[in-house]
């Protein structure tokens, strides 16, 4: 683990996003945000839920909460004097929103202004996403160069999955420059349960990918270890004995774009995924 | 004109101009008598029916059952009145010569012939598309009005093909709205609502790859998932009108 910023030149502001609320957002970004910061990039989590405040709570760090980013957008703060740095990881921050505002408190220019800031200085600036299509989700991702997709494998997730991915490819800054540049999208499929896929209860991996079309980073299997890690304060990826926190690490590892092999059960399951799928269906 | 990029644009050509013939599409609407105040009432009432199915769409007045109405600004009235409420006016029929030349002076071109046929067919009440022979009519030069869609239709998208064919190459998700005057043709799994002929075009058709539709509708009529049945085929599939029945097809 290194303490320098590495190679990466151009920061990059990834959004995680779902549409639907409750299918692992805020864990997915404390967990991408962990991991990519175990791997020596300087990181930065916000949390854009304006008045439902999580992610400093599953990120542990929440009675160090002084300043937030409203306070920040409104000029009320510093931006150094909002980011709390994590206690276990040395790359790695929280910038913390605020629980007694609401989402209109958030502007489109204050938004930038901050990103740009962050840009500066950090390697990965992760934006945790609100539920829905309204003005918090929109401002998280405008400026997103990236998007991950957060998605459980049953209908109404995908449907709002797809909506969001209209929105990324017509309601962000990339996309209304109009030269055909787009934020690069790619599906976290979350809470996936081999054997309820195996007998039909749930929607497969193929089925998720084939309404969606993106491609895929991870698959996160449901693991106890999830509530355990969020009650806990600590970021799922960082439980390197959990099937969960393996697969996390996977997907960080994909993210920043190495080859690493699909599989549903990191270390339990040696054999590829879709080697696997090939065999049920042979 | 709404199509953007269109794939028929491309048709490669270097000559200054070119002459063709075409045929297309217009309402005919049948006054009986001058219109006037029940008249605007029961099209509005007529209207709101199905709003946005006839918004922009070519029209004809057709004057023969409205012999008293022979005079350039009536006509002139006619037609504001016509176009605020977004019938595209362009032209009456089967008029006397005093009403063509009314017409003419009020900027609408006096189409002929057309007549018989025109009472055949319509046996229904209210918009049954007419062929209107060329010359094709004044208004707006004939653009290419294809429109080419070449990345997936996301749920709560929409997407329009205003004068022609739409074409998605890739599925259409649920939730999404593939609309056109003319076909569609997805190259992919239908998932959402398509809409083909909007403009009133009973012979429009949709085509797709996979049907696993919430609704299909070709000229206003439709089907909806609820009522399409088991036995309906889902692979390489076309949709088209049969008289007042819209058919589902296998093209295999």
């Amino acid at each position: 683990m290194t303490h320098d910023r590495k190679e990466t030149l151009v920061s990059k502001v990834i959004v995680v996003t779902s549409g639907k609320g409750g299918v692992g957002k805020t864990t997915s970004s404390a967990a991408i945000g962990a991991g990519l910061a175990m791997r020596g990039h300087k990181t930065v989590v916000i949390d854009f839920d304006v008045g439902l405040r999580n992610l400093d709570m599953i990120m542990g760090c929440e009675r160090r909460v002084v300043f937030d980013f409203i306070n920040v957008i409104q000029g009320d703060a510093k931006l150094k004097q909002a980011l709390i740095k994590d206690r276990r990881l040395e790359n790695l921050y929280v910038l913390p929103t605020s629980q007694t505002r609401d989402k209109d408190a958030l502007t489109q220019e204050g938004v930038k202004k901050v990103l740009d800031e962050l840009r500066e200085d950090f390697d990965y600036i992760v934006c945790d996403s609100p539920a829905g299509i309204e003005r918090g989700a929109h401002l998280a991702m405008y400026f997103a160069d990236e998007a991950v997709v957060v998605t459980n494998p049953e209908v109404s997730s995908v449907r709002d999955s797809d909506r969001v991915l209209g929105l990324l490819n017509s309601k962000t800054a990339l996309a209304e420059k109009g030269d055909g540049s787009a934020v690069k999208a790619q599906l976290l499929l979350t809470r996936f349960d081999q054997n309820r896929s195996a007998s039909g209860e749930m929607m497969s991996v193929q089925d998720v990918l084939e309404i969606l079309a993106i491609p895929l980073l991870g698959i996160i299997p449901e693991s106890t270890s999830v509530l355990k890690a969020s009650n806990e304060g600590t970021p799922v990826s960082l439980d390197e004995k959990s099937p969960a926190g393996k697969a996390y690490m996977d997907a960080v590892g994909r993210l920043v774009g190495e080859q690493i092999e699909m599989r549903v059960n990191p270390g339990e399951q040696r054999r590829g995924f879709f080697q696997r799928l090939l065999g049920r269906t042979a | 004109m709404q199509s953007g990029k269109s794939a028929a644009q491309t048709v490669a050509t270097v000559k200054p101009l070119q002459i063709r013939g075409r045929t297309f599409t217009a309402i005919a609407l049948h006054l009986s008598g001058r219109p006037d105040r029940a008249f605007f009432e029961a099209l509005e009432a007529r209207l709101n029916q199905t709003p946005l199915f006839f918004d922009n769409a070519p029209l004809v007045v057709d004057l023969e059952q409205a012999q008293g109405l022979d005079s350039a600004a009536e006509l002139i009235q006619l037609t504001a009145e016509l176009r605020r409420r977004k019938l595209s006016v362009f032209g009456v029929q089967s008029g006397t010569a005093a009403q063509a030349r009314a017409a003419a002076e009020a900027g609408l071109i006096s189409l002929p012939g057309g007549r018989d046929i025109a009472l055949e067919r319509v046996s229904r009440q209210g918009s049954r598309p007419e062929p209107v022979r060329e010359p094709a009519p004044a208004p707006a030069a004939k653009e290419p009005a294809n429109r080419m869609v070449t990345q997936p239709v996301r749920s709560g998208q929409t997407v329009f093909a205003d004068r022609g064919d739409l074409i998605v190459v890739g599925s259409v998700g649920s939730g999404a709205e593939v609309i056109a005057a003319g076909n569609i043709h997805i190259y992919g799994r239908l998932r959402g609502r398509a809409l083909a002929g909007v403009h009133g075009d009973a012979s429009a058709r949709i085509f797709c790859h996979a049907l696993d539709a919430e609704l299909l509708a070709i000229a206003g009529l439709y089907r909806t998932s609820e009522n399409l049945g088991p036995d309906t085929p889902r692979q390489h599939v076309q949709v088209y009108l049969q008289g007042e029945v819209l058919r589902i097809e296998s093209l295999t």
